[in-house]
């Protein structure tokens, strides 16, 4: 089945149908205050690797403060944003700026892999740098860019609804 | 009585240069609203990071007047910025604006938030500690976070309701 009949069917559900004409404001204001839990979290530790904040502080100090929170607004996020998701499929599948949003979402994940795999593990040695080294720079820059796209690419969507 | 007596003031912001040309164009407003929710992000997302000092939560080594002056300025520039693509988004749309219910309640809500972060909020997170006890200060951030978060609220509200 192609992918518009099959995200047309999604539309047909009962869910669908119930985020559409009563959940809606709800769920999608708990989607735009759940920025300040995810976005508004990992920013923190964006700013702290770029070394633009909380330079006495051990770069782990400032990710485990964070860390629950920023998991829990990002799975919040997710439900939210899956079940606004669900209430105008076709739309936003066609939507230029859903799209981009994917994008960015999906480089944002890749970004913070990169970042775990290479780059996180040898922390012990710049943990406690006000400043850390170039790499890591690079990696909070990139991330807080790309969530900043994130929200960019979201909000410009809602204008397509 | 005060909102009447603030209707010139909204007519004229409503009719000015300024006013038609933001109202002419979603596409300006949509660009707004873009830097409206990265203000949102970072004034939200820091006055959790400092109700979490203020909470003894995380952020282990330092005062919480310590993390405030780290925070601070991150959090303010939030506001900043949510004030000013505010500012610009109601004088594009001054009179429907200034009718609405939830529209009032936000400004209403902001206004004690503002009043209260730099009188209460403020002596508590930049006092030595041990001049307030644990409840007083968990207090104080509960305080902070629901008036913080009720301008948000009553922000989403505004579009439908």
């Amino acid at each position: 089945m192609p992918v518009v009949e099959w995200l047309h069917a999604l539309e047909q559900t009962r869910i669908s149908e119930v985020v559409r004409e009563s959940a809606f404001p709800y769920i999608e204001g708990t989607h735009v205050l759940g920025l300040s839990l995810s976005v508004g979290m990992i920013a923190w530790v964006d700013l702290r690797l770029v070394g633009a904040t909380m330079r006495t502080r051990p770069v782990s100090e400032v990710y485990e403060s964070v860390q629950g929170w920023m998991l829990a607004g990002f799975c919040l996020m997710f439900v939210t944003g899956a079940l606004l998701f669900v209430a105008h499929a076709t739309k936003a599948y066609e939507s230029v700026f859903f799209r981009a949003k994917v994008a960015f979402l999906l480089l944002a994940g890749i970004n913070a892999l990169i970042f775990h795999w290479t780059v996180n593990h040898r922390t012990t040695s710049w943990n406690d740098a006000p400043v850390p080294p170039t790499a890591a720079r690079m990696a909070g820059l990139t991330s807080l860019v790309l969530w900043l796209s994130v929200i960019a690419a979201g909000r410009l969507f809602a204008y397509d609804l | 009585m005060v909102w009447s007596a603030l209707q010139p003031v909204v007519n004229w912001l409503g009719g000015s240069a300024l006013g038609v040309w933001l109202g002419q164009s979603p596409t300006r407003i949509a660009i707004l609203f873009v830097v409206h929710l990265t203000g949102l992000t970072l004034l939200l997302g820091g006055t959790i990071v400092m109700s979490l000092g203020l909470a003894g939560v995380g952020f282990r080594s330092g005062s919480s007047a310590q993390l405030a002056r780290e925070i601070g300025p991150w959090r303010m520039a939030g506001l900043a910025l949510a004030i000013i693509s505010g500012f610009l988004i109601f004088t594009g749309g001054a009179l429907t604006y200034f009718e609405g219910q939830w529209f009032r309640r936000k400004m209403t809500l902001l206004l004690i938030a503002v009043i209260f972060n730099f009188s209460w909020f403020r002596i508590v997170t930049n006092a030595p500690d041990g001049r307030f006890g644990p409840w007083a200060r968990r207090l104080t951030a509960g305080a902070s976070l629901l008036l913080w978060f009720g301008v948000g609220v009553s922000g989403r509200a505004i579009a439908f309701f």
